[in-house]
C-alpha cells in the first residue's frame, strides 16, 4: 500500500485567503443544490402524480416548463461552486476526478441528454406519451450525475482510498465499498423530494383553486424530511467513528451546527403540518445552510491529518478580486433589472 | 507527475479534450455571434416594422437556445472537466492564476443565460424596447465572456511577460490577446450567418426566405477581410520559434493547415448556393455539408492553435506532459520517477523495467500518444524501430524536432520506457547473429631482390569503401572503388615508369559479377541520371581492366571499379584480393605482378535502430525493411515522398539534395551537406558518443563483419574518436561549416561536444580531415596524449590519400597503404591480407622501405631522407606485432 499522504499532489498558492473562497464555494453550492433538488424533486412528483387526475397536464404544465429553466440555472450555479472548490481543494479534486475519470466525463453527454429530455418533456407534456419516458430518462440521468458527484466529492476527501488507482487506472473507481456513500446519496434523493415538495407547494400556493396541490406538496416535504432524518442518522453512523463522534460532541461547533440543523428541520416539519408555508420555507433554508456547513465540516474532518486550507500559501490578487466583486454586483444588478422588466412586461401585457 | 493519469490507451484523454472542445467552439462562437445577430435582426424588424422578420427571429431564437444554451453551455463545462482529467497540473495553474477571471466570465455567463431565457420565454410579452434591451444584454454579455476566455486561452499560447512577473494582468493581456479576440469575433459573426441559414432555409414564405438567405450570407461574407487580417496578425504575434517549430519543422501541421485553408475556401463557395436562386432541395442537401465544413474549419483552426503551442501546454513554462520547464534539469539528473507522485515504481530494476516504462509512458507520453488507439499510436509511430532505435528516438526527441517535448529523466528511465514500448509488440527482438570472419591463408607473390627489376605498388584509395546496397529504395554510396598504382624501376636512382606499360587489375573468382548482388545498375537512371550498363563503374571502368595514367598526378588510376563484398560462394568477403600485373606494351612481358586488397563493405548497420535484418544472407547490407523504415521516417520528418517515388521505381541518391564532395554532388542550396545531415541528425538521437556510435554506421564494430580499422593505430588502442572526435564533436565540426543552411543551427543547438563549440574548427567533409602530421609532428613519434581532432588538413591536396612525399612523385599511400589499413595492418580475414606488398618486396609487414629497406627500390642503402623526415630508422611498434 502506498502512503496516502505521499500521493496528495502539491497545492498551489491561492489568490485570496481560503476562507473567502470557501465561503463563495459554499454559497454557490447552496444555490446549486436547491436548484438540482428542485429539478429532481419536481420531476419525481410529476412522475408520481402522472395522469392520476383528469386535468393533470393542464395543472402541471407550468412546472414542466420550469424544469429546463432550473436546469439552466443549476448547471450555471455549479460552475462557481466547482471553481472555488478547485482553488482550495483542486489538488485533491483533480486526483479524485481522474480516479473515476471515465464516469466523470460521462456526466457531460449525460447532462446534455438529461437537459434535452427536460425540454422534450416540456414540449411534449400532454401531447405525447414519450413525455413520460423522457421524464424518467431525465430523472435517471440526474441520479447518475448525482451519484458520481457524491463519489467524487467523497473520494476527494479520502486520499487513503487513492491507492486503488494502482490496480485500476482506467478511471472507473467508485467507492462501492465505502458504507457512507449509500446514505449520502440517499440523503440527496430524499432532500430532492423534500425541496421538490416545497417548490410544488410554493407554486400552487400562488395559484387560485390549487390548495390541494399545495397541500400535497407540503405533505411530501414533511414526510420526506422525516425520512431524511432517519437517513441522516444512517449517514452519521456510517461515518468512521472518529468523525462521527466529532459531530456528536467531540467538536462543539460541528455538533452545534448539526443539532441546530436537525432542530430547524423538525421545526420546518411541524410548520409544514400546520400548512405554514412561509415558516416552513424559512426553517428549511436555515436547515439547508446548516447542512451545507455540516457537509463542509465532514470534509475538513476527513482530511484532518492530510490537508488543511489554512496551510495554503497566499499569492494575493486583491485587485482582480475587487474587480470580480464589482462585476458580480453589476451582474446581479443587471439580473434584477432584467427580471424586473420581464415581470413588468407581463403586467403591461395583462 | 503531480497527478494520477487517466490511463486510456485507445482514446487518450487529449483526444477526449479535442472532441469536446471542437464541438464546443463550433457552438460557442455561434452563441456569441448569434447573439449579435439576434439583437441586430430584431432591431431591424422593429425599425422596419417587419413582423415576418420578427417571426423569423422568434423561431431562430428557439433553435439558438436549444443549440447554444444546452449543448454549448454543457460542452463548455465539458472542456473544463476534460482538461482537468487530461492535464490536471495545467488546469490547476489556469484555475489558480485566473480564478477571478473565470469567476467574472461566469458572471457574464449567468447574465447570458438569464437574458436568453427571458428573451425566449418573454418574447411576446415584452415591449419592443424591453426585448431589444434584453437582446442587447445577451449579445454584450456573450461577447464579454468570449473576451475573458480568449485572454486565458491566448495566455497558454503566449504568456508573454507573465513568465517573468507572474502578474495576472501580464498573463491576461498577452501578445496574442487582441489578435485572438479580433479573429474570434470575426468567426462569431461569420458563424451567425452560417447558422442563420439553418432557420432561414426552413422559412415557408419564399420571398422572405430569399431575403433572409441573402441577409445571412452578408453575415458570412462581411467578416471575411477582418478574418483574414486578424489571422495574419494572430500568426505574426506568435513567437518566431513557435512558428518555425510548429509550422516548418512539424510536418503534421500540414494536414490541419490544408483542412483549414481548403475549408475556408469551401465555406464561401458552398455558401453561394444559398445566395443564388438555386434549387430548394440542393440548398437543403447542401446545408449539412456546409455546417460540417464549418465544423472542420474551426476544428482545424483550433488544432493549429494547439499545435502552435507545442511542446508546451503553457508556452515556455510547462511542457505538454505537465512538467515545469525549470524542473527538467533536476529530474534529468535525479530521476523522473523518483520525484513523480503517482507511480508505483521509484527505482528501476531489471525486474520492474517494463512496469517502470509503463509509468513513464503514462506520465510523459499518454497525453498525446495512444497505444493501438485513434491518435499518434505509439506502436505505429515506432514501427520498424528496434529497442535501440526507440532508445535513440526517446533520447533525441524534442531536440531537433522540438514540437515534441524532450524526454525528462535519466538514461535508465529512457531504457525502461523503450522496453515498455517494445513489450507492446508482443514479440521479442531476436539478437543479431555474431559474425565470425573466415581466416584464410594469404598467398604472397614472390619477389627476387636480385633479379626483379620492377616494384609494382597497388592500393585502394580508401581503406574501406562502403556501399549502400538498398538501391531499390535509396543510395548514397554505389559500388566503385578507386585503385591506384605505381610502377618503379629499381636502381640506385629508381625510375617511376609512366609510359610503355599497361597495368592490369584482375578480380578474384566469385567477385566478377557485382550486378548479381547489387541493384545499382537497375536503377542507375534514377540514381545517377543515366543508364549505366551492368558491372560498369560510373567512370566507365569494368570489374577487370587496365589502369589509366593520370597525367597530373603521374600515377596510374582506375576510377570507380565496381567491386562488391558479396562472393558467388555465398560468403561475405569485404577484403577481396585482386591481382595486378604490369605488362610491357611492346613485348607483352610481365614486368612485375602483385596482389592487393580492395576493401569494400556493405556493413552499414542501419538495422540496429531501423529494424530489419541484413540483406545479404543475414550478414550484411541494408534490407528492404530497413530501407523502407528509413525512407518513411525521412518522409515524415521532412515532407518528402521518397518512399512513394521508390515504389514507383524511382529511388533517389541522397546526395541529389545533400551536397557531397565524394560523389561530386552539389545538392540543393540551403540543404545541409550529406555528412552534416547524417552526423548532425544522428548525433542528436544516438545515445552514445564514443566509438559505439561510430560503429553503428561505419563498418568497424569489433564483432561486425568488416572490422575496417585494422591498422597499427587500432592495435595500439587508438580508436576513431582520437582523430575524428566523439560524435557530437565530429558532427559539430561539419555543421559549423554549413553556410546558407537554416537547419544546421537546429542540429547543433543540443549537441554537447567535449571541445567547446566556439573552439571547434569548421571543416568540409572529405576535404578537411584529420592530418597525420598533426600527431606525427615532423614524421616523428607522437606524444602519448596526441589527438588528431580539430587539426584538419587545409585542402584536398594535403589529405593523406592524396599527398605525395617530398619528391612529389610517390603518394604516401603507395608505401603506407590505404587509410585505416596502413602497414602493418591486422586483418581478421587473414594474416597479412593487407600487407601483401611489403611482405612480397621486403619480407616484413612494415611500410615499404621501413627498417631502412631502401634497397626495395634503390637496390642499395641510402643515407638521405628524400622521401620524408625521420625515415631512416627501424619500425617503432614491433611489440604490437606479437599481440
Amino acid at each position: 500500500m502506498m502512503d496516502a499522504i505521499s500521493l496528495i499532489p502539491y497545492a498551489e498558492a491561492v489568490p485570496v485567503p481560503p476562507l473567502i473562497l470557501i465561503f463563495l464555494e459554499q454559497l454557490f453550492f447552496l444555490i446549486h443544490i436547491i436548484l438540482v433538488n428542485s429539478i429532481l424533486g419536481v420531476g419525481l412528483i410529476l412522475l408520481y402524480k402522472w395522469k392520476r387526475t383528469v386535468d393533470f397536464f393542464d395543472i402541471n404544465r407550468p412546472l414542466a416548463r420550469r424544469i429546463p429553466i432550473f436546469f439552466a440555472l443549476a448547471i450555471n450555479m455549479a460552475i462557481p461552486a466547482l471553481l472555488f472548490l478547485q482553488v482550495v481543494f483542486g489538488h485533491l479534486f483533480y486526483s479524485s476526478s481522474v480516479l473515476m475519470g471515465t464516469f466523470w466525463i460521462l456526466i457531460i453527454p449525460i447532462l446534455i441528454i438529461a437537459y434535452y429530455s427536460s425540454y422534450f418533456h416540456y414540449k411534449k407534456f400532454g401531447v405525447s406519451q414519450y413525455a413520460k419516458y423522457s421524464l424518467i430518462l431525465m430523472i435517471s440521468l440526474v441520479l447518475y450525475v448525482a451519484f458520481i458527484l457524491v463519489n467524487n466529492l467523497s473520494m476527494m476527501e479520502m486520499p487513503e482510498k487513492w491507492s486503488l488507482y494502482f490496480s485500476e487506472r482506467g478511471g472507473t473507481i467508485l467507492l462501492w465499498s465505502v458504507s457512507s456513500i449509500y446514505p449520502r446519496f440517499l440523503h440527496f434523493i430524499v432532500a430532492s423530494l423534500a425541496v421538490g415538495g416545497i417548490v410544488y407547494a410554493f407554486y400552487f400556493s400562488k395559484k387560485s383553486n390549487s390548495e390541494k396541490n399545495a397541500m400535497d406538496g407540503i405533505r411530501i416535504f414533511a414526510y420526506a424530511t422525516m425520512v431524511q432524518m432517519a437517513v441522516g442518522v444512517w449517514f452519521l453512523v456510517s461515518l468512521p467513528e472518529s468523525i462521527m463522534l466529532k459531530f456528536m460532541g467531540r467538536d462543539s461547533v460541528a455538533t452545534l451546527v448539526l443539532v441546530a440543523g436537525i432542530g430547524t428541520a423538525v421545526l420546518s416539519v411541524i410548520l409544514a403540518f400546520k400548512n405554514n408555508l412561509k415558516g416552513t420555507l424559512i426553517f428549511l433554508l436555515i436547515t439547508l445552510i446548516a447542512m451545507v456547513i455540516n457537509r463542509y465540516n465532514l470534509r475538513i474532518f476527513s482530511l484532518e491529518d492530510k490537508f488543511s486550507p489554512t496551510s495554503l500559501e497566499i499569492s494575493p490578487q486583491w485587485d482582480v478580486f475587487v474587480l470580480f466583486v464589482v462585476i458580480l454586483l453589476i451582474g446581479v444588478g443587471v439580473l434584477f433589472y432584467m427580471v424586473k422588466i420581464s415581470f413588468k412586461g407581463k403586467e403591461e401585457a395583462k | 507527475m503531480n497527478y494520477p493519469v487517466w490511463e486510456l490507451y485507445y482514446l487518450n484523454s487529449g483526444t477526449v479534450v479535442a472532441i469536446i472542445a471542437i464541438l464546443h467552439v463550433f457552438i460557442s462562437h455561434f452563441a456569441v455571434g448569434g447573439g449579435i445577430f439576434l439583437w441586430l435582426t430584431d432591431l431591424k424588424s422593429v425599425r422596419e416594422n417587419n413582423l415576418p422578420l420578427r417571426e423569423y427571429v422568434r423561431r431562430h431564437l428557439w433553435f439558438f437556445l436549444l443549440v447554444t444554451m444546452v449543448f454549448g453551455g454543457v460542452s463548455g463545462v465539458g472542456i473544463w472537466f476534460s482538461i482537468a482529467l487530461s492535464n490536471p497540473a495545467a488546469t490547476s495553474l489556469l484555475i489558480h492564476t485566473f480564478v477571478f477571471a473565470w469567476a467574472i466570465e461566469w458572471v457574464f455567463f449567468i447574465v447570458e443565460i438569464v437574458s436568453l431565457l427571458i428573451y425566449h420565454y418573454r418574447f411576446e410579452v415584452l415591449s419592443n424596447k424591453q426585448r431589444l434591451t434584453i437582446a442587447f444584454i445577451y449579445a454584450l454579455s456573450a461577447w464579454l465572456s468570449l473576451f475573458v476566455i480568449n485572454g486565458i486561452l491566448t495566455f497558454m499560447l503566449t504568456p508573454g511577460e507573465w513568465l517573468n512577473t507572474r502578474n495576472f494582468w501580464d498573463g491576461f493581456f498577452n501578445p496574442t490577446h487582441l489578435p485572438g479576440l479580433f479573429f474570434r469575433t470575426s468567426i462569431c459573426i461569420m458563424f451567425a450567418g452560417l447558422f442563420g441559414f439553418v432557420t432561414a432555409l426552413y422559412q415557408k414564405d419564399e420571398k422572405l426566405k430569399v431575403t433572409l438567405l441573402r441577409y445571412c450570407a452578408k453575415w458570412l461574407y462581411i467578416p471575411l477581410p477582418f478574418l483574414f487580417l486578424s489571422a495574419v496578425w494572430y500568426f505574426s504575434s506568435l513567437p518566431e520559434s513557435a512558428r518555425f517549430t510548429n509550422f516548418v519543422l512539424n510536418k503534421q501541421t500540414q494536414n490541419p493547415l490544408n483542412v483549414f485553408l481548403f475549408s475556408s475556401v469551401l465555406i464561401y463557395i458552398v455558401a453561394i448556393l444559398f445566395v443564388l436562386k438555386t434549387n430548394k432541395i440542393i440548398q437543403k442537401v447542401a446545408l449539412i455539408p456546409l455546417l460540417l465544413i464549418g465544423l472542420f474549419w474551426i476544428g482545424s483552426f483550433e488544432y493549429l492553435r494547439e499545435y502552435a503551442r507545442k511542446p508546451y501546454i503553457i508556452y515556455g513554462y510547462m511542457y505538454s506532459p505537465s512538467i515545469i520547464v525549470t524542473d527538467a534539469e533536476k529530474l534529468n539528473k535525479e530521476g523522473f520517477l523518483k520525484h513523480a507522485k503517482w507511480t508505483k515504481i521509484k527505482e528501476i530494476s531489471e525486474e520492474n523495467k517494463i512496469q517502470a516504462g509503463r509509468e513513464l509512458f503514462n506520465l510523459q507520453c499518454l497525453s498525446c500518444h495512444t497505444i493501438g488507439g485513434v491518435k499518434n499510436d505509439i506502436i505505429k509511430k515506432t514501427e520498424g524501430l528496434t529497442y535501440l532505435g526507440i532508445v535513440s528516438q526517446i533520447y533525441g526527441q524534442g531536440k531537433v524536432l522540438d514540437y515534441m517535448p524532450k524526454f525528462v529523466g535519466t538514461e535508465r528511465e529512457i531504457e525502461a520506457l523503450a522496453s515498455f514500448i517494445v513489450s507492446l509488440r508482443g514479440k521479442k527482438e531476436e539478437p543479431h547473429a555474431e559474425f565470425t570472419p573466415k581466416e584464410e591463408p594469404v598467398f604472397i607473390p614472390s619477389f627476387d631482390p636480385k633479379k626483379d627489376e620492377y616494384v609494382l605498388l597497388v592500393w585502394s584509395v580508401l581503406g574501406e569503401k562502403c556501399i549502400t546496397d538498398s538501391d531499390r529504395w535509396f543510395s548514397f554510396l554505389y559500388a566503385g572503388s578507386t585503385l591506384q598504382a605505381l610502377l618503379i624501376k629499381r636502381g640506385v636512382k629508381p625510375e617511376i615508369i609512366t609510359e610503355g606499360v599497361e597495368i592490369h587489375y584482375i578480380p578474384p573468382r566469385g567477385h566478377e559479377n557485382p550486378s548479381k548482388y547489387l541493384d545499382f545498375w537497375k536503377y542507375s537512371e534514377s540514381l545517377r541520371g543515366k543508364k549505366i550498363p551492368g558491372n560498369v563503374g560510373v567512370s566507365g571502368k569494368t570489374v577487370r581492366g587496365v589502369f589509366d595514367f593520370d597525367k597530373d598526378r603521374k600515377i596510374f588510376i582506375a576510377d570507380a571499379v565496381p567491386v562488391s563484398p558479396y562472393s558467388d560462394d555465398g560468403a561475405f568477403n569485404p577484403y577481396p584480393i585482386f591481382d595486378a600485373k604490369a605488362i610491357e606494351k611492346s613485348t607483352g612481358k610481365v614486368l612485375q605482378q602483385t596482389r592487393f586488397v580492395v576493401p569494400v563493405s556493405t556493413e552499414l548497420r542501419c538495422f540496429v535502430c531501423h529494424g530489419g535484418k541484413p540483406r545479404f544472407n543475414g550478414i550484411s547490407g541494408i534490407s528492404d525493411e530497413t530501407a523502407i523504415n528509413i525512407l518513411k521516417i525521412h518522409d515524415r520528418n521532412h515532407g518528402t515522398k521518397l518512399y512513394e517515388n521508390a515504389l514507383k521505381g524511382k529511388p533517389m541518391m541522397c546526395q541529389k539534395c545533400h551536397e557531397d564532395f565524394i560523389v561530386k554532388s552539389e545538392g540543393i542550396k540551403g540543404h545541409n551537406s550529406f555528412s552534416a545531415s547524417m552526423h548532425g541528425w544522428h548525433a542528436n538521437y544516438v545515445p552514445y558518443k564514443d566509438e559505439r556510435a561510430c560503429n553503428f554506421c561505419h563498418p568497424n564494430d569489433a564483432k561486425g563483419n568488416t572490422r575496417c580499422n585494422r591498422d597499427i593505430h587500432t592495435k595500439l588502442g587508438i580508436g576513431c574518436t582520437r582523430c575524428h572526435g566523439k560524435l557530437d564533436d565530429h558532427a559539430a565540426s561539419v555543421l559549423l561549416a554549413q553556410k546558407d543552411s537554416r537547419t544546421a543551427s537546429i542540429l547543433l543547438k543540443n549537441l554537447k561536444p567535449e571541445t567547446p563549440i566556439e573552439k571547434i574548427n569548421p571543416r568540409k567533409p572529405w576535404v578537411n580531415q584529420p592530418d597525420c602530421l598533426s600527431c606525427h609532428i615532423g614524421f616523428t613519434k607522437p606524444s602519448a596524449d596526441a589527438n588528431g581532432f580539430n587539426k584538419w588538413t587545409s585542402d584536398f591536396g594535403t589529405l593523406y590519400r592524396v599527398r605525395m612525399d617530398n619528391t612529389g612523385k610517390i603518394p604516401c599511400t603507395a608505401c603506407h597503404s590505404s587509410p585505416h589499413a596502413v602497414y602493418p595492418a591486422f586483418n581478421d580475414f587473414g594474416k597479412n591480407r593487407d600487407n601483401i606488398q611489403p611482405m612480397q618486396y621486403q619480407g616484413n609487414p612494415f611500410p615499404i622501405g621501413a627498417d631502412m629497406k631502401c634497397e626495395v627500390c634503390h637496390k642499395v642503402k641510402i643515407q638521405g631522407t628524400g622521401h620524408h623526415a625521420d625515415i631512416l630508422k627501424m619500425f617503432r611498434n614491433r611489440k604490437a606485432l606479437q599481440q
